[in-house]
């Protein structure tokens, strides 16, 4: 655990150097996901200027929600996108041979090799739309449900860094996976825009389970405005659980299948 | 004109060779309807109307809505500029017999030709799948009105990628410029949401910027909606066409001589 630490302290440090060479872009990914989502508080806003309600949800709900989803984008794009990301051209180029052949594991390595800090500010920006949501909902959460939304942050980020290493081990076993991704990227932003409790039928199913980008910020949304009953609370641990799960066992399966295309 | 007629040939043709992006691009025209049918249905399951729409109508705004952004394929244009300038390889375009602008908005043309057909194919599809009543005018005026705006937004659009370009000779790296762009165009086009539910100051200080005309008029005419602002649209989408011209030949003509070519 300790080697591990400094590994990622020293990963840090190197990219820090890195990104120091191109100032103008340190702060692109803050810039490019706060417009993302202000526009976003925009489009609901306006929605909200004609209704009171979408689904079961009020306008403080939702700008909780919708902070939420800002949070978890923080920390993934902040920690681990850059460095998952490059995984499928790593594979196709054969540049994953120097991962393999180094005494660390290659996905520790992968995932925190690209910290980007230029994002960090999105961690406060977040959780300022989630403080104005809880004034808007009217209020207060009590300490418990502001710690278990905590906990649930953290573990929907594990959420979605599985779903993100799941697409990304594909490579190993097919030549392209642009259209998977974009099929990500697609669902993603759907999820995004519309919270888990307005899914109903076959949308339910599939965003709650197959493809379960739709309790990522809904579940936490509901934790910390207490509308969750804790059968839901277990069954989002639950999926968290599987997919880890699932993420690692299939990334293994990945790493065996591997065939180098640069030697 | 036969030069700028070839490019646009070659470049519809050289789509055939992009099927399985054609196809996804095609599957993908759903997650836009997806999102409307979802979002406004759970809107709409407590109300009949919402700022002048009816359910049926939102989803044909969006449906169209959708159609217009999926053809509008001048992203592109930045980013091939963007990557020959940074590259050291835009000399391919400095000494072809063709003016450089002019040569991207052929060849915008010719992808979107082709995406035209697809992307209308998708349409119909959708809106069967759906099961949407899909309101559209029966005013000839308006269709017409709507066809002209269209066409202006396209040319607009490629002008305005073409801009962003060619500041890669100034900025290197302009995918900042290029994400934010496309945040703020999906929004100030009506992608996101009709704008006709904004606040009306920003509606009305909307309607001076081009990307009002580029999208959201065009699919509210062809609902049948606003009708009295498509002649102000043609006019002013014309006169902001008319000033990307010049501004982007004086901006090419300044910034192209800090170009460093390879391999020449």
């Amino acid at each position: 655990m300790n080697k591990s630490l400094r590994f990622i302290a020293v990963l840090l440090k190197m990219k820090l150097s890195h990104m120091m060479v191109f100032r103008i872009s340190f702060f692109g990914g803050f810039f490019v996901d706060s417009s993302l989502f202000l526009l976003q508080l925009l489009m609901f806003n306006a929605i909200y200027s004609q209704v009171d309600s979408i689904g079961e949800w009020s306008k403080g709900q939702m700008l909780i929600f919708v902070g939420t989803f800002s949070l978890l984008n923080a920390i993934n794009m902040t920690v681990y996108f850059f460095g998952v990301n490059g995984i499928p051209s790593k594979i196709k180029s054969g540049d994953f041979d120097h991962y393999l052949t180094k005494p660390i594991n290659p996905l520790l390595r992968l995932t925190f090799e690209n910290i980007n800090l230029g994002s960090a500010p999105l961690v406060l920006f977040s959780i300022g739309i989630v403080i104005y949501g809880m004034s808007v909902q009217g209020g207060s959460a009590s300490p418990a449900a502001c710690l278990l939304y905590v906990i649930f942050i953290l573990l929907m980020a594990l959420l979605y860094y599985d779903m993100e290493v799941l697409i990304r081990t594909l490579p190993f076993f097919v030549i392209s996976t642009d259209s998977i991704e974009q099929l990500e990227c697609a669902m993603f932003d759907l999820c995004m825009k519309i919270p888990g409790v307005v899914f109903k039928g076959i949308f339910k199913l599939i965003f709650y389970f197959i493809l379960p980008y739709g309790i990522m910020a809904t579940i936490p949304a509901q934790i910390i405005t207490e509308s969750i009953s804790p059968v839901g609370i277990i069954y989002a641990a639950i999926v968290v659980i599987l997919f880890t799960v699932l993420a690692l066992r299939f990334w293994k399966f990945g790493l065996r299948h591997y065939k180098s295309a640069s030697s | 004109m036969k030069k700028y007629w070839e490019i646009i040939k070659i470049s519809f043709k050289g789509q055939i060779a992009w099927r399985f992006d054609v196809a996804m691009n095609i599957l993908f025209t759903v997650t836009r309807i997806l999102f409307a049918y979802i979002l406004w249905g759970a809107i709409f399951g407590q109300r009949d109307t919402v700022a002048g729409f009816t359910f049926q109508t939102m989803l044909s705004y969006y449906i169209i809505n959708s159609f217009l952004s999926q053809i509008e394929m001048s992203d592109g244009v930045s980013r091939e500029l963007s990557r020959r300038i940074r590259g050291g390889t835009f000399s391919k375009y400095m000494v072809i017999p063709a003016n450089v602008q002019g040569y991207f908005m052929a060849q915008s043309g010719g992808v979107t030709a082709f995406y035209l057909i697809f992307d209308l194919l998708a349409t119909v599809i959708w809106i069967l799948v759906f099961r949407i009543r899909f309101s559209f005018t029966t005013d000839v005026t308006m269709i017409l009105a709507a066809a002209g705006m269209v066409l202006l937004g396209l040319v607009f659009m490629v002008q305005l990628n073409y801009f962003l370009g060619i500041l890669a000779f100034k900025y290197q790296d302009i995918n900042l410029f290029l994400m934010m762009k496309s945040n703020l165009v999906a929004f100030v086009t009506g992608t996101m949401i009709p704008l006709v539910l904004l606040p009306g100051t920003i509606v009305s200080a909307m309607r001076i910027f081009p990307f009002y005309y580029v999208a959201y008029l065009p699919s509210m005419l062809l609902i049948g909606k606003n009708g009295e602002e498509a002649i102000m649209g043609l006019l002013l989408l014309s006169a902001w066409i008319l000033l990307f011209l010049a501004v982007n030949k004086i901006v090419y003509r300044c910034l192209r001589i800090r170009f460093d070519g390879v391999g020449i």
